[in-house]
């Protein structure tokens, strides 16, 4: 018995020293099994998968959009400002955004005073800007009418570089905004933005950062 | 002679509509072509089966956006389109609202398979790339975009614009080159290095005006990338450029920028 016994310890010993070199491998053991030959009646079918065409799901990351407001022309006053605008919506805190705008400067306060004197020529009171801007949405939310309606909304800020053109002369421009959107239906959306341009100005023969503050309504489409 | 000029006009009539009719008919056909076309390519909607308890629908494509309808198990949405990591569904009953990616990608297809929710761009082996930065051009600042083809996973072409501002002139460049990724498989950094060649066009905005209004450009570049979430990303790039102009001097500048960019 005693015998029995050990000899049943030793193969435990034994097995479990097996389990310890064979740890490393994956899976049990392979047992050897005969296979039987493949029987030559069975036809293997050769049926080419059908090709199935998921419909391809529609992504609306890009928005087009318009807008109209003021824009005050440091020292040249108030004047009407029209542009347009693309974004495409990285995720849904952060959107990539490019403007393209154009106004017109008035009269500067030193021309007024003198009429004689012109400090821009006609041609060069066009003002062009460009800027890439990042947006990220600070305030998503939601804006109520009533009792019954409900429009998604969003307050963003954007900051970004560009190009302002004024006084014939293309300059490095800074500008920081804030804005809102409204979604009227879930493609379109109306806007409203306030946005300061910076650039370095010598107009009157002090360089200065002349801040230009628009703003805007807009309306745009996402697609 | 009169006679003749009326038979010349009364024929020409039918023949300039005869002629027109050909075109006509062409317009009419590829007009039903395209309709037909139209028709056979609109993918049928896409139909996903709830597998898990349920499947929120929110109002708006945000994660603050209340939950307005509750889709249960078993049942079947449309999917209308997507907007960032948020899909348009409608549920069986006509609402319409809002899901979360990561929970529309447990649902399955009518037919069993997983839902076909189309992943990220691999960052690693992704072709299109849209950017623009900021950066400094000859100790002046420049605005840049540019635009990256993937040739392989780590050899890409790169087409830039940019525009620098400076004190005596403008300066607006054109530049296309070839870059290699170093280390392609790098997720969060990897070196970068580049040659190409470009224009440059001066506007003068002070005296002295510039002795020559453009000139070819070349240049070897060293830079880094690195990927900042799911389809945005890094990019900053040191060149230095060698001007060629027909003044018995060549001009050298530096140029340094830092851009994010998006990848498809």
């Amino acid at each position: 018995m005693e015998i029995r016994l050990g000899s049943v310890l030793l193969a435990a010993l034994l097995l479990s020293g097996c389990g310890w070199f064979h740890r490393g491998d994956k899976g049990p053991a392979p047992v050897p099994v005969d296979e039987p030959p493949p029987d030559p009646t069975i036809i293997d079918p050769q049926v080419t998968r059908r090709k199935v065409d998921t419909p391809h799901i529609k992504s609306k990351d890009f928005e087009v959009g318009v807008y109209f407001g003021a824009l005050s022309i440091e020292d040249f006053g108030t004047n009407p400002i029209y542009g347009a605008s693309l974004a495409y919506h990285v995720s849904e805190d952060f959107f990539l955004q490019g403007n393209l705008a154009r106004s017109k400067g008035g009269q500067s306060s030193l021309e007024e005073v003198f009429p004689d004197v012109s400090v821009v020529s006609s041609s060069g009171r066009r003002f062009t800007y460009y800027d890439l801007d990042v947006g990220y949405n600070v305030l998503p939310g939601e804006v109520f009418f009533g009792r019954g309606r409900a429009y998604n909304s969003a307050l963003y800020v954007t900051v970004g570089i560009g190009d302002v053109k004024f006084a014939d002369q293309d300059t490095f421009a800074l500008n920081f905004g804030v804005g809102g959107r409204l979604l009227i239906t879930d493609w379109l959306a109306a806007h409203l933005d306030v946005r300061d341009h910076v650039f370095e100005s010598d107009l009157f023969g002090v360089t200065k950062n002349a801040h230009n503050i628009e703003a805007t309504l807009g309306l745009s489409v996402f697609y | 002679m009169t006679v003749v000029s009326i038979t010349t006009i009364h024929s020409s009539r039918p023949r300039s509509e005869l002629k027109r009719m050909p075109r006509l008919l062409a317009l009419v056909l590829v007009l039903q072509a395209w309709l037909f076309g139209v028709a056979q390519a609109a993918p049928t909607e896409l139909e996903l089966v709830v597998t898990q308890p349920y499947l929120e629908m929110h109002t708006g494509p945000g994660r603050g956006y209340p939950v307005f309808y509750v889709v249960g198990r078993g049942e079947a949405v449309v999917v209308l389109y997507s907007r960032t990591d948020w899909y348009r569904v409608r549920a069986p009953r006509g609402e319409e609202g809002w899901v979360r990616r990561d929970e529309l990608m447990q649902t399955e297809t009518v037919s069993g398979a997983p839902a076909p929710i189309p992943p990220y761009p691999d960052f690693a082996s992704h072709r299109w790339e849209l950017g623009a930065g900021y950066g400094v051009y000859n100790r002046e600042n420049l605005v840049t975009a540019y635009a990256d083809f993937g040739l392989t996973g780590s050899l890409d072409i790169e087409v830039a614009l940019q525009q620098a501002f400076g004190t005596i002139d403008n300066r607006l460049i054109g530049t296309i080159g070839i870059r290699n990724t170093v280390l392609p498989e790098s997720k969060w950094f990897s070196p970068t290095i580049g040659i190409g060649t470009g224009y440059q066009r001066l506007t003068s905005i002070a005296p002295p005006a510039p002795l020559e209004a453009s000139n070819q450009l070349a240049y070897a570049s060293l830079g880094a990338r690195g990927f900042i979430t799911r389809r945005f990303m890094w990019r900053f790039d040191w060149r230095t450029y060698v001007v060629f102009n027909d003044l018995n001097k060549t001009e050298e500048l530096e140029e340094w920028k830092f851009g994010l960019a998006v990848f498809f």
